[in-house]
């Protein structure tokens, strides 16, 4: 078959391709982020690209000849140039659970010096090593590879029976992965890993201390090849396409682990441990398993519930020996990140009634104490995170998180980092409406008042925006976005609540999860009429708790098999069908509410 | 034994709106107590009204059988005006300034206006002032009718969740009423009810529109929409209180069977619509043909009749 070679232009990259490749293809292959929502279906017409001053679409565009491609600026993902700089900062979210459960990683590294065989004890070398360990783990199964004892006998006389073995727990066995010789305890790393459909964002833990090492988000690479979740699940179908969503996503996970641990100089052959959390698409996707019938009804994943592997099985690159462990799910909608948030917020356990919100693309909602659960999904869409909006980001460097107006409709915006703004994350856009209604550039219905003379205000060919920083504006279809989002998440928690005749006062406590970055400010969330119009002091916020919950698997054996337990516990609540949910969401499709009455200390 | 009926008591009523100057000719809606004719629950102080709809110029698309009760009048809108109210008794008359729209004339607001004058000076009757309903023309023309009718506490419209500002700002200024209008959804139209309070309107000069259709094209759905809002007004919600109005008319002369269907059927269809709305709660019912009028009139007097039990 025929080659040829794509110049494109603007990004100044060269690629070899076979005839008849198309053109969004090509530019996947030389690393250009398209945007492409529709998967290269030809339905969403936004990856036109410039041929001989011609305007093509690059996904119905096959390659016949040598060709100079122009990619103009609007179709390029923006997201490109944060997938590198990217460092969260939910750091300063430390969670007080963080030492709830008993320190006991997934992956433990013993050290032993064994004494050497003799007549009156005469074990094999293995069962040696068996009874050094066994009563360190309450007796459970332990086993290992034929690879592992091909050379133990040699590794154990010319270490003098001193070794350190590696043991991973995979749920209720254990597996000798190493024996290494002399003591390498010292070096011990794992990965806790949540998986988005928007970010993926993973942590380097010391196994040895739990001190985090680092932390990075990068955008999913699979937006390549479809903005949402069902865009992909039908690339999936596509010959090839699972594999390469899959390829995806892996390239997010070994680009943070080779980052984070090249910059603490760590050799990755001692890390032994990854933990994952992601909503169920993503683990499918990640894993290669079908996810055709996720997306028709009744929306049935293959499963929800992932053994624990070793890690080239998956394809994470860590050391070969190394196992990856994932969060369960309950169903489709409700994914191992949201158990994985139960068991970091400590939901499970409490007596008292509490409310776990996870606002993202899916807001997820958990009610319930250690007796019983019932979580539902709300399609909030990604307003909160950034995404969909005129100047939206993550909360990464550059993102304004929050922002005060003061009466002659001057804004002070505060960014992630204090630098010069580039944008506004989801936190930064919860104070702007908040204010914007205090002041009244914005009405209840969160139109931006025009005959309101202030030079932030202006008139667009579609309605008014409103101008926060140098070249940083909200436009009404941004409010109206973050309308939608807000209603979806409020109208959720209500619905919850009327299904098990419960009220917003009966709840003790409310988390808030989300990568809001480390601030979110409640009592604005509540202005809006995003979260109940409760007594402020029983809400926390919890940050990335999806992450947080895998670190805590991640150290904590104890907390992994929770997961195990709560994922049964939790009782789906499907709203679509819920006749009801309809309703209270349009109610909600106001500031802060149509029932002013449910958010008393809103004053307008 | 005798079975003793349930009854529903309510702690909040429906505002009264009183349309037209003061005194003699003024018209008084709203003020129930109860859903619609149930007098043993609670009552109906002020009966729904039929009103009479005519346009600011020929309605040259209208069917024969609409045009022809109204004889050579229908080509002049005064004389339109006079026939609707002198000849067929209608003691509410619905103007609507459609000329202005692009689509039907794209006549200038001036030259609207100056028709809606000529009509106030020979009609004593109250009257609804509907735009023509293309948003950037009725900006400039509502302000203006508004202006020239000043003090003549007229029910204007239409108010919706996008244009509702110049309009509620220009009856405030006028002291008239306004309908505000809402795409059958009881959220939405309390929405726009608090969104023009919230400018410093009374809410107890709003009329709301929810939307409606005529039969057999989903009127089961306004029906319910139109009772649940009336629901939750008598529970207490002040933002829902307001007396309904429908555009029975508007929506009958569309209908395809109603247009097509031998001479008789649309104004058949008109009455029917219109007694189905007011057992749904509707407060002011504005009609095209005159028959349907008289016989939506009749309806409501043996209906209200009922009270004396």
């Amino acid at each position: 078959m025929k080659e040829f070679t794509i110049n494109f232009t603007a990004q100044n990259k060269k690629i070899k391709v076979s005839q008849g490749t198309d053109l969004l293809t090509a530019a996947i292959k030389s690393g250009i982020m398209m945007h492409a929502a529709c998967g290269g279906e030809g339905l969403c017409g936004k990856c036109k690209v410039v041929i001989d001053k011609k305007e093509v679409l690059a996904c119905q565009t096959i390659v016949e000849s040598d060709l100079n491609v122009n990619i103009p600026k609007e179709s390029l993902e923006i997201h490109t140039k944060l997938a590198h700089e990217s460092e969260e900062f939910t750091k300063g979210v430390v969670l007080k659970r963080e030492d709830a459960f008993k320190f006991s990683p997934l992956v433990r590294k013993i050290y032993l010096e064994l004494s050497g065989p003799a007549q009156d004890d005469n074990l094999s070398d293995l069962d040696r090593i068996y009874r050094e360990i066994s009563h360190k783990f309450d007796n459970l199964r332990i086993s290992t590879s034929l690879s592992n004892l091909k050379h133990l006998s040699e590794i154990l006389r010319d270490s003098d029976f001193k070794v350190t073995v590696t043991i991973a727990c995979k749920d209720d066995a254990l597996d000798i992965i190493t024996v290494e010789p002399g003591d390498t305890t010292k070096t011990n790393y794992g990965f806790a890993f949540d998986i988005g459909t928007t970010t993926i964002a993973g942590q380097l833990i010391d196994l040895n201390n739990k001190n985090i090492l680092g932390t990075r988000i990068a955008f999913n690479k699979q937006a390549l090849y479809g903005s949402d979740v069902i865009t992909r699940i039908i690339y999936a179908s596509n010959p090839g396409g699972l594999a390469g969503l899959s390829e995806a996503v892996l390239d997010n996970i070994n680009e943070i682990i080779l980052d984070l641990s090249g910059a603490q100089n760590i050799a990755l052959s001692d890390v032994y441990s990854v933990v994952l959390a992601g909503n169920m698409t993503m683990m499918h996707l990640l894993l290669k398993i079908d996810p055709a019938n996720i997306r028709k009804a009744p929306y049935i994943p293959t499963t929800t519930v992932f053994e624990t592997i070793h890690a080239p099985e998956v394809g994470v690159e860590i050391n070969p020996k190394g196992i990856a462990a994932f969060l369960p799910g309950v169903t489709t909608y409700i994914g191992g990140d949201t158990v994985s948030g139960v068991i970091a917020c400590g939901l499970a356990e409490s007596d008292e009634l509490s409310l776990l919100i996870d606002i993202g693309t899916n807001g997820e909602i958990v009610l319930g104490n250690r007796e019983w659960m019932i979580g539902a999904a709300a399609s909030a869409g990604p307003a909160f995170e950034g995404s969909g909006l005129e100047c939206g980001m993550k909360a990464v460097k550059g993102a304004i998180q929050g922002a005060e107006i003061d009466g002659d409709i001057n804004v002070k915006a505060v960014t992630v980092d204090g630098g010069k703004p580039k944008g506004i994350c989801g936190s930064g856009y919860i104070d702007l409406l908040c204010q914007m209604l205090k002041r009244g550039v914005i009405g209840k219905n969160g139109k931006i008042d025009g005959t309101l003379k202030s030079k932030n205000i202006r008139k667009t060919g579609s309605g008014y925006e409103f101008t926060v920083a140098e070249d940083i504006v909200i436009t009404e279809d941004d409010i109206e976005n973050l309308k939608r989002s807000k209603g979806a998440i409020y109208s959720a928690i209500i619905s919850l609540l009327n299904k098990v005749e419960k009220s917003i006062a009966d709840i003790k406590k409310i988390y808030i999860a989300g990568g809001f970055g480390n601030y979110l400010n409640i009592e604005n969330a509540v202005f809006i009429g995003l979260l109940p119009d409760t007594d402020r002091s029983i809400y926390e916020f919890i940050g990335n708790s999806s992450l947080a919950g895998a670190r805590m698997s991640l150290l904590s054996r104890d907390a992994f098999m929770k997961a195990n337990d709560i994922y049964k516990n939790i009782t789906y609540v499907d709203l679509s069908s819920e006749p009801k949910y309809m309703d209270e969401y349009v109610a909600s499709l106001f500031f802060p509410h149509t029932d002013l009455g449910r958010f008393p200390s809103v004053r307008l | 034994m005798a079975i003793e009926l349930v009854k529903e008591k309510y702690g909040n009523a429906i505002n009264i709106v009183e349309i037209g100057r003061a005194g003699s000719s003024s018209i008084k809606i709203g003020g129930e107590t109860t859903l619609p004719f149930l007098f043993r629950e609670g009552s109906m102080p002020n009966e729904p009204v039929a009103a009479l709809e005519i346009l600011d110029s020929d309605p040259v698309d209208w069917p024969d059988i609409l045009r022809e009760p109204f004889g050579e009048a229908i080509k002049d809108p005064v004389k339109w005006a006079k026939t609707a109210v002198e000849k067929f008794g209608s003691r509410l008359l619905c103007v609507r300034l459609q000329s202005v729209h692009p689509d039907y004339g794209n006549r200038s607001s001036g030259e609207s206006v100056s028709v809606l004058k000529a009509i106030v000076k020979e009609i004593k009757v109250p009257l609804i002032v509907i735009g023509c309903g293309d948003d950037e023309k009725d900006s400039d023309l509502l302000p203006k009718a508004s202006q020239a009718l000043k003090g003549e506490n007229c029910l204007f419209g239409i108010a919706t969740q996008e244009n509702y500002k110049t309009l509620t700002a220009t009856c405030l200024a006028d002291g008239h009423s306004i309908i505000s209008e809402s795409p059958i959804d009881v959220n939405i139209a309390k929405q726009v009810n608090i969104l023009i309070s919230d400018m410093g309107f009374d809410s107890k000069r709003i009329v709301m529109h929810t939307t409606m259709t005529a039969l057999g094209y989903g009127m089961e759905y306004v029906y319910s929409i139109m009772e649940r809002s009336r629901l939750a007004a008598f529970m207490g919600d002040k933002m829902l209180s307001m007396p309904f109005i429908l555009f029975v008319g508007q929506e009958t002369w569309k209908v395809k069977e109603a247009k097509e269907l031998g001479l008789r059927q649309g104004v058949n269809w008109e009455i029917a619509t219109s007694v189905s709305m007011l057992q749904a709660g509707a407060d002011i019912l504005v009609v095209r043909h005159p028959d349907s009028a008289k016989a939506i009139t009749n309806y409501i007097k043996e209906m209200m009749k009922e009270e004396g039990k």
